[in-house]
């Protein structure tokens, strides 16, 4: 199914015993500048094994010694996980969209203005009947133990709020609930209703000051709403289930640093920094360079660590968490578009107010990816469908640079949407390359200089094992 | 006198689990069981 069989030692597409690295079936590893003053890494892509070496120990490890014999050991198990995570996941989570209206603007939104601006909610009877499909969906799909998620999103979810929170308290017992909002509509009542019922929350906020924040995220007289967030934020305080998404552009990105400073202050649980897509033209005005957009970024991570060190607090940036985990423990790793193929489609799904079916959000508004609807078609039919069979088919090993990339299951190649729209086809990249490149550096140095905890949440690692440890061995 | 930490040769760890991904780049549940 993919090209993990040819490195996986002992493999038999050649009659050699994969006795040397980089030769016969031998496993390929490739070395990488990671930026570390003592250490390298050596990757075996497809198996998504990483080793740090200390410099002057690289070529030793190339031998037939210690690092090959241990690999070997393990590379059928590694090839095995990373094929199941690839290819043999199911879906578990749906995003929903109760309306196709936003009270909002914001200049690099990837759902069409003409949808937002006039679209329409979908009615309450027609919301349950349609947690009612998911619900026996995922009752015949999923294991017992396993409970489906169902987040609203938009467009903004709240304006459909009576018809989503009475869907919520109907069927809590069945989904895991989340609401992603702009939170210009999260009052008292509504922050008291769903964190009651244990809804986990997502609100956006791009610049710890309005003068900033509002530059992109406004309404549709052009006032921005900085100020409604920051009551939000303060009204979430304490609980646990909450966490903001800033979109990274070129007008917020001189401030990466400072927002990490306004949400460790504000005590927000996880957030996320996620670099633009650029899926519609209108968002591209906004679109970083890759530099000057890790410049930023990796700044933004070190004063995450800073504070880590002066208060014991962490606040984890979830995108980058993401990435790794990807690293340290492929299987755990909760965002879905850092691999590929990516959830679109397999792990998830999206739907529009009218039951229209997409691979993912980002498809919404592309007419071109709907299939299906999910009140008069089959779901298993839809996900089998061309539009869905387009996102879920894209590979890395089909892109070029990526299939010779020594990351390249550590970034995935995202977006499917970017790269088709932007770039002009799926064996495209996204819109970003080195952003991700000087990520996984920066996680292979977290890594080298033991600091893994400070960037993930309390309790990463419960219910894990560890399946390898080279000083264990 | 606080210890040297000794700097290993070789850095090479992997833990597993039961795959659960489910997020995309537009919502965030990472691991806060808020059930």
């Amino acid at each position: 199914m993919t090209g993990t069989k040819n490195n996986v030692i002992n493999g038999t597409a050649a009659p050699s015993r994969g006795r040397f690295v980089n030769t016969g079936n031998g496993p390929t590893f490739q070395a990488i500048d990671i930026g570390h003053p003592e250490y390298v890494a050596m990757i075996e892509p497809d198996t998504a094994f990483w080793s740090l070496i200390q410099r002057e120990s690289r070529t030793a490890c190339l031998s037939e010694g210690g690092l090959l014999k241990s690999y070997a050991k393990k590379s059928k198990q590694f090839a095995k996980e990373m094929n199941s995570l690839r290819f043999g996941l199911k879906p578990s989570a749906v995003y929903f969209n109760p309306t196709e209206q936003c009270n909002m603007n914001c200049t690099y939104c990837y759902i069409p203005e003409k949808m937002r601006r006039h679209g329409e909610h979908m009615p309450e009877k027609k919301l349950f009947a349609a947690l009612d499909i998911l619900k026996r969906y995922f009752h015949k799909t999923l294991p017992k133990d396993s409970m489906p998620q169902i987040i609203f999103h938009g467009a903004e979810p709240l304006l459909n709020r009576e018809a989503v929170f009475a869907g919520i308290k109907e069927y809590e017992d069945d989904f895991l609930f989340g609401v992603q909002t702009n939170a210009t509509l999260l009052d008292d009542k509504a922050v008291e209703f769903l964190t009651s019922h244990h809804v986990s929350i997502g609100i956006s906020l791009d610049a710890p000051a309005a003068r900033i924040a509002d530059r992109t995220r406004k309404n549709w007289d052009g006032q921005g709403i900085f100020n409604k967030v920051v009551a939000a934020m303060e009204r979430l305080e304490g609980y646990e289930g909450w966490s903001v998404i800033c979109t990274v552009t070129s007008a917020n990105l001189r401030h990466l640093s400072k927002l990490v400073d306004f949400f460790h202050e504000k005590e927000v649980p996880t957030c996320l920094m996620n670099i633009l897509r650029c899926t519609l033209p209108s968002s591209r005005s906004l679109k970083p360079g890759d530099a000057e957009a890790v410049r930023y970024f990796l700044a933004a991570l070190d004063r995450t660590y800073e504070l880590y060190e002066q208060t014991g607090r962490r606040l984890p940036v979830g995108n980058f968490a993401n990435i790794l985990l990807a690293i340290i423990a492929p299987a755990a790793r909760r965002l879905m578009c850092d691999i590929s193929p990516c959830g679109g489609g397999r792990c998830f799904f999206a739907l529009d107010p009218n039951g229209g079916m997409f691979p993912c959000s980002e498809f919404i508004g592309l007419d071109h990816f709907q299939s299906g609807n999910l009140f008069t078609d089959d779901i298993p039919t839809v996900l089998q469908s061309e539009p869905f069979r387009l996102v879920t088919d894209r590979k890395v090993e089909d892109i070029e640079p990526c299939r010779h990339c020594a990351i390249r299951h550590f970034c995935g190649a995202p977006c499917p949407a970017e790269a088709y729209e932007m770039n002009g086809g799926m064996n495209k990249t996204g819109a970003f390359c080195e952003f991700y490149e000087e990520q996984v550096r920066y996680a292979f140095r977290v890594i080298a200089d033991g600091k893994v905890d400070a960037y993930l949440w309390d309790g990463w690692d419960k219910g894990m094992k560890t399946t390898f440890n080279i000083n264990k061995d | 006198m606080k210890e040297k930490k000794v700097k290993k040769d070789v850095i090479a760890y992997r833990k597993g689990c039961k795959a659960k991904g489910t997020g995309l780049s537009h919502y965030i549940l990472m691991n806060r069981k808020v059930k």
